[in-house]
């Protein structure tokens, strides 16, 4: 019976996110139109990666995936979140019998299946359009990395909505945390172009130790990255304990 | 009959400032119960205490035998709420909205009698931002009856709305009585209480002023009002004996009074045999606003 109305839930988040322009627009077409361009631009550049010289083409495919995952986890889901603490359907939910569970699962679910969505068209794009591959054995790596990146997102999406304080300023308050750890953590560009301070703090931060987790089976020239994936790990943990702390159903004004 | 609610001593301090002053009410399974204030009387704050929203400071609860403080989804089950501001999901249709809500119910009503009880039958397949102020109410009372409650919660609901909304929204109100749900209704509208309610409380400063059936309030001011302009030439003094005096304000001349028959009779007496006409001489019950009126206070005393 529980498992039936999580079925219900997502089913209605998901069919509500589809019709919503905006965020189908910036959390599934802007990655894609981002890799298109790049691909176009600078697809043709030499990089040197962890020692190996690789076309920067095949960087930016996963690049890309970790955007499609993190507007998918991170900013549709922390905007969702406030839009519906403020407009008082959390707390109408939490006057039915419905489990509290139920609205936070929906959420992560339906962001879930979303980030799963836009790694698949990422994983086919660079496959058909740039002849980017992953190898089949590293195939479990990399479900491993995008289950792993969409729970961690999720937690600081969560965390981020219980920090924002309206509708409003949910939208720019996301893309704020955002554009600038893409532009520091090797989605826009390589990491190794950054002056090495910005890559040293960027390493530290979220983002970038997902894009090399999730860029390992492009170029698994090196042994497989575990560090960034506890780093990951550990920023979920801490992002999840702040969220629980600060989270709230009902509106900031109710 | 039972208690479908039972308040005793209730209390709600915000800060220092008491908004739930001692309140007492019980209100019968299958009864209409209208809640009355102004803004700023309590009126939401003791409903949501009562939905277990809010925790209280004081007092007993008792909101179908269970304490909501404590209550869970069982409890929950047998309530339906609508919320003072709440709004669909706008980009779920009728249909998917109730069929989401349905599958958090035990023992949901199917949504298509849901669909015709608030109805809806027209607007299925429309989506809930696309629906007007009134019908997105209406969709709010069936998110609120999918569950198949015992009560229900209704705060505020017809406010903003144009004239033929409410009455569509009242008809609905009705065809829930008829189905013998207890009705828990906040309002600030009067005749929307006279309309709808068994009986009505009205609220001030945190307090019951007033109880009864919409009669029984018309009757704590039972007297009849008559109401004249003086005839020109006429001093107000020379009007003959009445059981209470006449005032006078602006030319018009005003009596309030137990004994309406006894009052025209001699007032018409006397007007016939000097042979003048009473200009605009009415006579009229104070309707339910005007107790309304007297009982919650005016407006500037009750803003919080």
């Amino acid at each position: 019976m529980k498992l039936h109305m999580l079925a219900e839930q997502v089913r209605a988040d998901l069919l509500a996110f589809s019709r919503r322009p905006e965020t189908l627009f910036f959390t599934v077409f802007l990655p894609v139109i981002f890799l298109v361009l790049f691909e176009a631009i600078f697809g043709a550049q030499k990089v040197m990666s962890n020692g190996v010289e690789l076309s920067q083409s095949t960087l930016q495919v996963p690049a890309f995936m970790a955007m499609g995952v993190i507007s998918a986890s991170f900013v549709a889901l922390a905007i969702t979140v406030v839009n519906r603490r403020e407009t008082g359907i959390f707390k109408r939910v939490r006057g039915t019998p419905a489990p509290a569970w139920l609205l936070i699962a929906g959420q992560v679910v339906t962001s879930l299946l979303i980030a799963i969505l836009m790694v698949i068209v990422m994983l086919l794009l660079g496959r058909l359009a740039y002849g980017v591959t992953v190898e089949p054995r590293h195939i479990p790596w990399l479900v491993l990395v995008v289950l792993v990146g969409a729970a961690v997102f999720s937690c600081l999406g969560m965390m981020l909505a219980a920090l924002t304080p309206s509708s409003e300023a949910a939208p720019p308050l996301a893309n704020v945390v955002v554009l600038p750890l893409y532009f520091i953590s090797g989605v826009f560009v390589p990491v190794e172009s950054l002056p090495s301070w910005l890559g040293t703090i960027a390493s530290w931060l979220p983002v970038a130790p997902f894009v090399k987790a999730i860029t390992w089976p492009y170029s698994p020239a090196t042994p497989t990255p575990w560090e960034p994936l506890i780093l990951l790990v550990l920023w979920g943990a801490i992002a999840l304990a702040i969220a629980s702390w600060r989270f709230r159903w009902t509106p900031r004004r109710g | 009959m039972t208690a479908a609610i039972i308040v005793e001593g209730l209390v709600k301090r915000y800060d220092n400032r008491t908004v739930v002053d001692h309140l007492d009410l019980e209100v019968q399974q299958g009864e209409v119960f209208a809640f009355l204030g102004r803004n700023g009387a309590g009126k939401t704050t003791t409903t949501e205490i009562l939905e277990g929203y809010r925790t209280r400071d004081a007092g007993n609860v008792s909101v179908l035998g269970v304490d909501p403080a404590s209550a869970g989804p069982d409890w929950r089950a047998k309530l339906g709420i609508v919320l003072q501001e709440s709004r669909p999901l706008g980009a779920l249709t009728v249909r998917e909205t109730l069929r989401l809500y349905a599958a958090y119910f035990p023992n949901p009503r199917s949504v298509n009698d849901v669909i015709s009880l608030v109805g809806l039958e027209d607007q299925t397949n429309q989506r809930a931002g696309r629906l007007s102020g009134g019908q997105v109410r209406r969709l709010d009372v069936g998110v609120a009856l999918i569950g198949n409650p015992e009560l229900v919660f209704l705060d505020e609901p017809t406010t903003g709305f144009d004239p033929e909304a409410r009455r569509q929204f009242w008809d609905v109100i009705i065809g829930l009585r008829n189905l013998g749900t207890t009705v828990f209704l906040t309002t600030h509208y009067m005749d929307e209480a006279q309309v709808l309610a068994d009986r009505v409380a009205v609220l001030r400063d945190g307090k019951v002023a007033a109880l009864g059936t919409p009669a029984g309030l018309q009757a704590l001011r039972g007297d009849v009002e008559i109401c004249f302009s003086l005839p020109h030439g006429i001093e107000i003094a020379a009007l003959p004996q009445l059981s209470k005096p006449a005032a006078l304000a602006g030319g018009e001349v005003r009596i309030e009074t137990t004994a309406p028959t006894a009052d025209l009779a001699a007032l018409c007496g006397w007007a016939d045999s000097k042979g003048l006409e009473l200009p605009g001489l009415t006579v009229e019950r104070p309707t339910l606003e005007d107790v309304f009126l007297a009982i919650a206070g005016d407006a500037t005393a009750d803003q919080a």
